[in-house]
């Protein structure tokens, strides 16, 4: 295909599922490059090429099993961990593949931080979960952490609820304060991109509407990618959204274009309920 | 199997098949409320040209008909809103189906208008001072009325523009009457008032060609997604086309 070039995009990336995105404006803070996943023998993702636009959040919509999980934790090499996953392709951050063979895991998962569907906080207290990242970078003068964790929490909306027991275990916290004391203790260590999976599926809707709300603040300073099963969620916080379907990026667009004019008819089955 | 094998094999119909039944109830009621409205249009326009007060009568009593619809399918749009969350074409269908009813409701009253000035008219003799330009426009805006709703039930766009460009031959057929009737007026004073009557209702009339147009924008946005409001007849030609 011949090069060709806007000011801040190539163009030549832009190939099935993403006709409709135009992305002149914006700049890219990953892309894939025609990315396979494999488990075993079963190629699970289908050789995905796409960009992923800074400081903006991006979805992942998709029924059950059709990779969006899997294409997810391929940005921080979190199917490293699974024995017999294999990937094929690459992933550009900063210009370099992250799975080159000289790429630092644990700096990468640094940068690419990531948020499970069940809130995960360590027996520990408040505070130390927050400084957990730091401490383990080697971070110990207590002017840092306090200022670091302090700032972290104000981010995840926290601060005001917990200022006052930062040394309390943090398991006695709910289920939507402990989601946001993960995400607090995720960008403690200064990320630039946050990946959520399925951050809100456990929570109450308010609890929802509080992680809903910390995105669109988050994302001034991170670049978001989520995967969720709930559209509406993804249609309320998401800039531009990626359907998937048995392994393929089906299309991918601009949020609302694709949730009140989707150019694919497989997207407007599943996103109206026609099928899933 | 892929997503259009599962088309192929009649998924084409939501998963929830309540939800199936209430757009369809919607759209039904939508198209019942536009037959009512056209028997209103046709009515009062028929009231006018032959001096049948009854009918005239009629035409007005079925506006409380017009005006109810209006508010079930209204309450209707908001429950599918508030319960459902609607996506893509049934969103579009949705919001069409809640500005068109506001259209049908106000063609509605225009056609109570003219009944009104058939009873003036009445009591003014028996003039028939502008009927003829009345009857052409009163055809045009009826077919107008009329192929409307038809290009809805069928999600015909070309049909839809075809309605959109008549509204162009309404208005130039309005300002050639407009002119008859002032040349009229000067002629002979003593018509001015039963003028000015028929005036209001090729007014009226425009008006219902007006809505009938907008209509017609609603239908091109339902089934092509593109808004199609405010913009030339070339431009949404060429939507259309590009749709089809």
């Amino acid at each position: 295909m011949s090069e060709v070039k806007t000011a801040n995009v190539d163009l030549s990336s832009i190939l099935k599922g993403q006709e409709n995105l135009k992305f002149a404006d914006e700049e890219i803070m990953l892309n894939t490059k025609d990315l396979k996943v494999f488990y075993g023998e079963k190629e699970a993702v289908h050789g995905i090429t796409m960009d992923i636009p800074k400081n903006r959040v991006t979805a992942f919509i998709g029924p059950s099993g059709c990779g969006k999980s899997t294409l997810l934790r391929c940005f921080n090499r979190m199917n490293d961990l699974v024995d017999s996953c294999s990937i094929g392709g690459e992933i550009i951050l900063d210009n370099r593949n992250i799975y080159g063979k000289d790429v630092d895991v644990a700096e990468l998962r640094r940068r690419v931080g990531m948020v499970f569907q069940k809130p995960n906080p360590f027996p520990k207290s408040i505070y130390e979960n927050v400084a957990y990242g730091l401490r383990i970078q080697g971070v110990n003068k207590k002017r840092v952490l306090d200022e670091t964790v302090e700032w972290a929490l104000k981010s995840a909306a926290l601060w005001d609820e917990v200022k006052d027991r930062l040394h309390e275990s943090a398991l006695g916290m709910s289920g939507g304060q402990q989601q946001r004391l993960v995400i607090a203790r995720t960008i403690a260590v200064k990320p630039e991109v946050l990946l959520l999976d399925e951050p809100a599926s456990a929570l109450d809707p308010i609890s929802t509407l509080k992680i809903e709300e910390l995105i669109h603040e988050l994302k001034k300073d991170f670049t978001i990618i989520i995967v969720t099963h709930n559209m509406q969620q993804a249609a309320r916080v998401s800039d531009y959204t990626a359907f998937m379907y048995m392994g393929d990026l089906i299309e991918f667009g601009v949020t609302d274009t694709l949730f009140t004019n989707p150019e694919k008819k497989q997207t407007e089955d599943y996103i109206t309920g026609r099928f899933g | 199997m892929t997503a259009n094998d599962a088309n192929s094999e009649g998924f084409s119909s939501h998963i929830s098949k309540q939800f199936n039944e209430e757009l369809e109830q919607i759209r039904t009621e939508l198209l019942a409320m536009g037959g009512i409205v056209e028997r209103q249009v046709h009515q009062s326009v028929e009231a006018l040209l032959t001096g049948d007060l009854l009918l005239a009568e009629e035409a007005l009593a079925i506006d409380v008909q017009t005006n109810a619809m209006e508010l079930k399918i209204d309450e209707r749009c908001t429950s599918i809103i508030a319960r459902r969350q609607p996506a893509a074409s049934d969103l579009r269908l949705i919001v069409s189906i809640s500005k068109a009813v506001v259209d049908l409701e106000r063609m509605g009253d225009e056609a109570v208008r003219i009944c009104r000035q058939t009873v003036e008219l009445s009591t003014l003799g028996n003039s028939q001072h502008g009927f003829q330009e009345v009857r052409h426009i009163g055809n045009l805006v009826r077919t107008m009325v009329k192929d409307v709703l038809t290009a809805f039930a069928r999600g015909d766009i070309e049909q839809a523009y075809k309605v959109a460009k008549s509204d162009r031959s309404v208005d130039q057929e309005y300002r050639s009457a407009m002119r008859t009737l002032v040349s009229l007026m000067m002629e002979d004073p003593r018509s001015i008032s039963s003028c000015l009557n028929v005036i209001w209702v090729l007014r009226s009339l425009e008006r219902i060609g007006d809505h009938s147009r907008n209509m017609a924008e609603h239908i091109i946005y339902l089934v092509s997604g593109e808004n199609v409001r405010h913009q030339s007849l070339k431009h949404m030609k060429s939507t259309v086309e590009q749709s089809i």
